[in-house]
């Protein structure tokens, strides 16, 4: 299990009443586009936040039915052309798995070798809210890859409600900027308090909470060794309720993977696209190594578990569950690590 | 954001001459509009407009730098297209990407280099190269297989070659017609006839999968050692760059960290072939 930080290391905070709050926020609405988590039926996702909505943006529940990803790699993008994205753009209400996966996106899409232009200029006009997770959801699994359910890397800052009060963290350069705006506007002051006590009980509680439902899921390292030890058979077996619809990796956070597509005048869409789909390898002849079912099924495991962890210093599943939930195969990874380190 | 810093925006080049190699194979001689090098056995990515991109790797010298060639087998749609265009039309080029050949790790050595089909296209820039470097070399040696002779690319190529000090040709078909005076069978049946010193020697290996993989398996069991074994792997490629992942072999982006590759590098690698 791993260690919650110690209170010390959190230097800076806010406090304010929710209202007070709400009322700054749409008072940046013309400096910043905002979009944050709305309720719709029984999931959350993130929604374009207008003076009209503001006061319906849910805080402290896992988690947008959007993985991060969606913004800085919309599903259809014209590479080509000049960007027309000005204004800085606050995403609120992400919660830690999604911000963990950035570290895995980033070292794809900045790496120095190849920079992806439009993804730079999204990552360098995003401004990252992080959220604590204040309950967990039935496929959540965060804590057992070693995360936290609250926000530890990459975001900005970082919000909790308990009680109607907003306790802001601040943990970037980005995120001063951003306070200093919405402290012109609301008279605000870091608070004198220590770290309040409530939020680190609920910490400690959700992560509890989720370490017990998860106590027989083999952790990431375990996992690898799961993946590359299991059998062609267990790939057959678990792929036959498999559609290869791709679901599980669009709406995976640590996803990356996309197909260039030609328009005319030398344009080109990057449209994200999944390894589950037939074809993703084929080559001129029909060859395709990923012409069995089975074998684009498991390819997935092993890329996650096995292939990016060699070769990147980050997690490739950061244990958010989605894949879980969207499945229409009824398909859960981690019955499948659980029936295979029976 | 200019268009230098864009890696997925395509520079021009103009269609200055369409060379027929084969029924099936044509070269299409390029003048880049923009400054291009590349090394041997680095690879681009080639757009018609608006239609569809396909990676080749460069069939020409790097040593010339006015000018592309790339040498294209009739195989699918876009390259269909591509064998369609006439002179004088305009395409994109991405590239160069990827990691070519290691030529001076091939100096005080013997090269065997094994190429089949269309894997003669990227053999040829790096016989181009060899030759430029024929004196760091003790030997260069060739064997190409097609599948009939009226399959067989650059045919000018192998007296040329074996009019060069130290290098040396051969060809096989898989079914001879009454003119073939050459080898009759699989590539690799080349390999039995020709003189290597394997413990001083490398062996390059390019062409379809099914010829990569018994090539290796031939060389293997001559003798040579699986680091120095190249491959030139040929997956699905969409970006070239290292992050569509189309080409994922294994922990390998063949983008990226090949094309070329040791067999010691890709042996433990699912799907390779
Ligand atoms: C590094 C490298 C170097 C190469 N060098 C050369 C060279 O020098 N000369 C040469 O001739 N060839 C070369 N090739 C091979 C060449 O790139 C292919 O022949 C070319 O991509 C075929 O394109 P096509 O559209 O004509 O073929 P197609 O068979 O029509 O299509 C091939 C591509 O389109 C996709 N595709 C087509 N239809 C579908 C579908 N229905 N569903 C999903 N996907 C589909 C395939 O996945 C594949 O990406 C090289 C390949 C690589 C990787
Ligand atoms: S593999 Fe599933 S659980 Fe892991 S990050 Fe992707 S969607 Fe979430
Ligand atoms: S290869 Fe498959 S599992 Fe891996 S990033 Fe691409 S789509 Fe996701
Ligand atoms: S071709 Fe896109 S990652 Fe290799």
């Amino acid at each position: 299990m791993n260690t919650l930080p110690e209170p010390d290391e959190i230097t800076k905070h806010y406090e304010m009443p929710r209202d007070a709050w709400e009322k700054a926020l749409t008072s940046l609405l013309g400096t910043y586009t905002l979009y944050a988590p709305v309720k719709r039926w029984d999931s959350i996702d993130y929604e374009l936040i207008s003076s009209e909505n503001s006061s319906k943006i849910v805080y402290n529940l896992p988690k947008p039915v959007s993985p991060l990803k969606l913004f800085l790699l919309p599903v259809k993008e014209n590479v080509v052309l000049d960007s027309d994205l000005q204004k800085p753009f606050v995403v609120l209400g992400t919660p830690a798995c999604d911000l963990w996966a950035l570290d895995l996106l980033d070292q794809f899409y900045l790496h120095s070798d190849y920079i992806d232009p439009y993804y730079k200029l999204r990552r360098d006009k995003m401004i990252l809210v992080g959220t604590d997770c204040h309950t967990s959801l039935a496929h959540c699994h965060c804590s057992s890859y070693g995360l936290n359910p609250f926000p530890e890397k990459n975001q900005d800052l970082v919000i909790s409600i308990i009680d109607g009060k907003v306790i802001l963290e601040i943990n970037s350069l980005k995120g001063e900027t951003f306070i200093e705006k919405l402290a012109a506007e609301s008279k605000l002051q870091p608070s004198e308090n220590g770290f309040p006590d409530d939020l680190l009980k609920i910490r400690q509680a959700v992560k509890s909470e989720m370490d017990s439902r998860n106590k027989r899921l083999p952790n990431y390292q375990e996992t690898t060794s799961v993946v590359k030890n299991a059998g062609e058979d267990t790939w057959k077996n678990h792929s036959k309720t498999c559609v290869a619809c791709g679901a599980c990796a669009t709406i995976c956070p640590t996803c990356t993977c996309f197909l260039l597509i030609d328009r005319p005048g030398f344009e080109k869409v990057r449209q994200m696209d999944a390894c589950q789909y037939p074809g993703f390898q084929r080559v001129a002849g029909g060859e395709d190594p990923h012409k069995q079912h089975f074998v684009r099924f498991s390819n997935r495991y092993f890329c996650k578990y096995v292939f990016r962890p060699e070769k990147f210093d980050a997690l490739a599943c950061t244990g958010c569950g989605r894949c879980i939930e969207a499945c229409i195969g009824k398909i859960n990874k981690n019955e499948i690590f659980n029936e295979l380190t029976k | 954001m200019t268009v230098s810093t864009n890696i997925y925006k395509p520079f021009r080049a103009r269609l200055e001459k369409v060379i027929e190699e084969s029924p099936l194979i044509k070269t299409l001689v390029l003048v880049p509009e923009t400054e291009f090098s590349f090394k041997t056995g680095e690879f681009i990515e080639l757009t018609l407009d608006g239609i569809g991109e396909a990676p080749f790797t460069p069939s020409s010298s790097p040593f010339v730098k006015d000018r592309i060639e790339v040498t294209i087998m009739k195989a699918g749609y876009v390259t269909g297209l591509m064998h369609e265009l006439p002179v004088g039309a305009v395409l994109g080029v991405r590239g160069p990407f990827g990691r070519g050949y290691p030529i001076e790790t091939f100096f005080g050595k013997e090269v065997l280099i094994l190429g089949g089909g269309c894997g003669l296209a990227p053999i040829r820039s790096l016989l181009y190269t060899l030759i430029e470097y024929k004196d760091k070399l003790k030997k260069v040696i060739l064997a190409y297989g097609s599948k009939t002779p009226r399959d067989c690319i650059y045919k000018p190529l192998f007296s040329y070659l074996n009019s060069i000090d130290k290098f040396e040709a051969h060809r096989s078909v898989d079914i001879a017609d009454e003119n073939w005076k050459e080898t009759v069978g699989v590539a690799t049946v080349m390999l039995d006839k020709v003189k290597v010193d394997i413990p001083n020697a490398v062996a390059v290996v390019c062409g379809p999968p099914v010829m990569m993989k018994f090539g290796t398996f031939k060389l293997l069991e001559m003798g040579f050692a699986p680091k120095d074994i190249f491959l030139s792997m040929e997956k699905n490629m969409s970006c070239g760059l290292g992050k569509c992942g189309h080409c994922m072999m294994g922990e390998y982006f063949v983008c990226k960290d090949g094309p070329v590759f040791t067999y010691e590098e890709v042996k433990n690698q699912p799907h390779i072939w």
